[in-house]
């Protein structure tokens, strides 16, 4: 075996995130490669349930998601929800103390019922249920060798805390890989399951991801106000910011927080924010100022269900429209969608470059499904990553200095409060090229234009859409952001049935790089557009920006906005039904569709 | 320096006779007096009449929107504490659609200065009613009359704790000039409340009727006492001006400065990228 899924539940408050985080820490520092997938609800204790997926491989896995190797439930509702998701001889563990025993239909599961409750009561720590219950795993695959990492990893993760913390939970740990070694009687072939080492990589969020490349970036400036799921962000920035000398507000909401980044901006220094779907509307009159002023500014934003407060904690692309138009006015920004962790990294870091090279405001959409999500990331090379910092101009005692000055590629060189010689106001009014303000129609018509023309400029710069699958395809996904992996997965499956699909992620999603989907979407009969909303707002931009584009190409839309991401088998469904129906060269009529 | 050179090239668009022509002319002295450079200087605000004012100067300047001149000078200061920096607004704006940030800046006492102009009006969207106009004010949008009580910044910015609070009004450019420049040298959120008529659209807060309410402080009056400073911000009997409290603490900047301190230490002195790096080996 060489991937395997293992799956810890239970109700909030009970240690799920901390065992799955350490368990996914340990796998990965071993030199397996992991990814993971958390849902958790908004309460920090009650009744809310918690899920931690790791998928632990070889070869790097796309997503968490698929039948589950073993489950280990520190609850009772969490096992008859999660138990058909296990795999014929999959294997179930559970505290029996506290669930009592579990019938159940499905005879061909190994069930393990621990005595959990009473090994963690005899260490006088009753809330170390999730430690005793990573023992057991431990010992199930023992063939891993990870008990010694593991150990590392609670020293790690609670290193601040007193050493009563750090040695409750490494007994805990001790004592269920003691139990499972001299009490369970094992039914499982999974003492076998070794995996190579692929050697060393990096396990991060892809939080994480972002306040790394906008450290790297040279962001010295963030303000924010705590959000489900962006908190991380802020949070780790806090910590790494101040080592640099850079700097993390936290702010009255989130209107101030863009608001003072922007003044960090005008200061000069790299500056940005991130928040999710309430936070980002607040932010939007904001972000028209920074296209107005072209002041340079990162936002990222990581959706979760809306409108309004919606569900906070569950995940959804539905902030597409309102990244791309959420702002009054004619208003160029740069929107990206990072595709998984390692991707949060490289488009932050194009973000800055960007809002830095254009005086543009650069929109990140991750999501609830990315962001707190660990996965592991190849090394990453800083000193081959291409940093661009804002054009200054050189000025002398008696240069007239024009702030927007109106040039061929609309960039005007910047300064900032200290340089001499280049006072200037900056304003959200239309202004004339020395920034005074004006209504005059000819000067705004210009400038209007000038402001656009640094996207066409930019648009020579933006990473190439990343295809992955057959080329000869004639069948066609388009999608965007976190939903690669599953997409990615099921290309594979599909391919493995003989049917063959190709997929174009575009990174860059405003503005639109239209010209990549029309060779995208050349030689395909049809394009199946895959996103996390009810409005599928990527189908309706792709076909409204590109109605020039190839009127033989059927476009159908395959939506999900329950709050859960993609999984692989979902998409092959989809992707079984549309091969069929373009065997039968029939019409599609249980999808809206559209053409070119 | 002279206040002239403090003058910048976009023509006033303030009225003949409004009371901001005072401030800025008060501004520009104090500045003079201090010697400010202009490429060291950033007058930020939000929108509003005395909003434009950083177009009337030849400093840096940042005209952003309504509401948010104070997170962006609190950003600024903070991202180059080097930069004087000066907020300037109205009371609509300072106090209605920005009144959370003023809360927040007292609080955090960045180390910058933030001169109200009050008009009781909003005077660039043709005389509608503001925090600070009188109960039963009519205008346009109150044909009958204005049923919400008014908003004392001088109060508000005690009680969140600005640690230089002054009044002034824009009939008395000698102590507008005063007040300013101890508000520019005062280390911490100063905030000088400039009671600036509209001549245009408030006829009731005109400068007569100004010149009528306004009375110095007492000479007496001991502005370390808080307590004190709030009876004279109530006081029934007139509109007190002059310095109501001046204290010191420490900065917002300050007191990032030791946080990046015990960071830095924490880190110790080497770290660079490479280390943030290890933590996800």
């Amino acid at each position: 075996m060489r991937d395997i899924i293992i799956k810890i539940t239970g109700t909030s408050g009970q240690g799920i995130i901390s065992s799955g985080d350490i368990l996914s820490y340990a796998t990965a520092r071993k030199g397996y490669y992991v990814t993971t997938y958390r849902a958790f609800p908004s309460e920090i204790r009650g009744d809310g349930k918690c899920y931690y997926t790791l998928r632990i491989s070889e070869h790097k896995a796309l997503t968490a998601t698929g039948d589950i190797d073993i489950l280990i439930c520190l609850d009772k509702d969490t096992i008859f929800e999660c138990i058909n998701k296990i795999k014929p001889n999959g294997i179930l563990i559970y505290d029996k103390d506290y669930t009592g025993e579990i019938e159940t239909d499905r005879k061909d599961l190994i069930i393990y019922p621990i005595p959990t409750t009473s090994i963690a009561k005899e260490l006088n720590s009753e809330r170390s249920r999730n430690m005793v219950s990573l023992g057991i795993v431990v010992e199930v695959l023992k063939n891993l060798h990870i008990e010694e990492q593991i150990l590392k990893d609670i020293e790690l993760r609670y290193r601040l805390k007193p050493q009563e913390v750090i040695d409750s939970n490494k007994n805990a740990l001790n004592a269920g890989i003691k139990y499972a070694k001299e009490q369970l009687e094992r039914k499982d072939s999974y003492d076998k399951t070794e995996m190579k080492q692929t050697g060393a990589k990096l396990i991060m969020s892809g939080n994480e991801a972002i306040g790394l490349a906008a450290l790297v970036s040279g962001c010295r400036f963030f303000a924010g106000y705590p959000i489900t799921p962006a908190t991380e962000i802020m949070e780790w920035l806090a910590k790494e910011l101040p080592k640099f000398g850079g700097k993390m507000v936290q702010c009255e909401d989130e209107i101030a927080a863009i608001n003072y980044a922007l003044g960090a901006s005008y200061a000069g220094v790299k500056s940005m924010t991130a928040t999710s779907g309430p936070g980002f509307s607040l932010m939007q009159e904001a972000i028209g100022l920074a296209s107005m002023a072209e002041l340079p500014v990162v936002i990222a934003d990581v959706q979760r269900c809306g409108p309004s407060t919606g569900v906070p904690t569950k995940t959804e692309q539905s902030d597409l429209f309102a990244a791309m138009y959420g702002t009054h006015g004619d208003c160029p920004k740069i929107v990206l969608a990072p595709m998984d962790v390692a991707d949060c990294f490289y488009q932050t870091i194009n973000a800055f470059n960007f809002a830095e090279q254009y005086q543009v405001p650069v929109i990140i959409l991750s999501d609830a499904s990315l962001g707190p999500r660990r996965e592991c990331v190849d090394l990453i090379d800083i000193e081959k990553l291409k940093i661009v910092n804002r054009q200054k101009p050189t000025l002398k005692e008696g240069d007239i200095y024009n702030r927007y000055e109106d040039t061929q590629t609309g960039i005007s060189p910047i300064t900032s409060p200290g340089d001499m010689y280049g006072e200037h106001v900056i304003t959200g009014l239309e202004h004339t090229q020395s920034n005074a303000p004006t209504p005059e129609p000819e000067t705004h018509r210009k400038m209007t234009e000038k402001r656009f023309r640094k996207l066409e400029t930019a648009a020579g710069q933006f990473s190439k859409a990343k295809t992955y699958g057959d080329e000869d395809a004639s069948i066609g996904i388009i999608s965007w952001g976190s939903t690669s992996g599953p997409v990615f997965e099921a290309i594979d499956k599909a391919h493995g049935k003989g049917i063959k699909v190709q997929a174009l992620y575009p990174r860059t999603l405003y503005p639109l790089p239209t010209d990549w989907i029309k060779d995208f979407v050349k030689n395909k009969d049809v394009i199946i557009v895959i996103e996390a909303n009810y409005n599928a707002q990527f189908k309706s931009t792709i076909v409204e920006r590109c109605t020039h584009i190839n009127r033989g190409t059927e476009v159908i839309e395959f939506l999900k906005y329950d709050g859960t991401p993609f999984t692989p088998e979902e998409i092959l469904d989809e992707i079984e039904k549309v091969s069929q129906i373009q065997d039968e060269k029939d019409t599609i009529k249980t999808n809206k569709h559209t053409h070119f | 320096m002279e206040a002239a050179d403090y003058k910048g090239k976009v023509k006033s668009s303030w009225c003949p006779g409004c009371g901001n022509h005072a401030v800025n002319t008060a501004l520009r002295k104090a500045m003079a007096r201090l010697g400010y450079k202009t490429h060291e200087t950033a007058i930020v605000s939000g929108i509003g009449c005395s909003s434009r004012f950083p177009f009337f100067m030849s400093t840096y300047g940042f005209h952003s929107i309504h509401g948010r001149a104070l997170p962006v000078a609190i950003g600024l200061k903070q991202a180059n504490p080097k930069i004087n920096v000066i907020a300037v607004g109205g009371d609509g704006d300072g106090l209605s659609i920005g009144g959370n940030h003023f809360i927040h800046a007292g609080r955090k006492n960045p180390n910058i200065t933030y001169i109200m102009m009050d008009n009781e009006i909003y005077a660039l969207t043709k005389g509608q009613c503001s925090p600070t106009s009188r109960i039963g004010t009519t205008t346009k949008c109150n044909p009958y009359a204005w049923t919400a009580d008014r908003i004392n910044p001088v109060l508000m910015a005690l009680s969140f704790n600005a640690s230089y609070v002054a009044r002034s009004y824009s009939g008395d450019i000698q102590q507008l000039e005063e007040l300013i420049y101890g508000g520019l040298v005062h280390k911490g959120f100063s905030f000088i409340h400039v009671i600036s008529p509209c001549v245009q659209y408030n006829k009731v807060s005109s400068f007569e009727k100004i010149k009528e309410l306004v009375r110095n402080l007492p000479e007496n009056h001991d502005t370390s006492d808080r307590a004190n400073a709030m009876k004279y911000a109530f006081a029934p009997e007139g509109l007190y001006t002059g310095v109501f409290y001046e204290s010191i603490r420490p900065t917002y900047e300050e007191r990032y400065q030791d946080v990046i301190s015990k960071a830095k230490q924490i880190a110790g002195e080497n770290y660079t990228i490479d280390d943030v790096i290890k933590q996800f080996k």
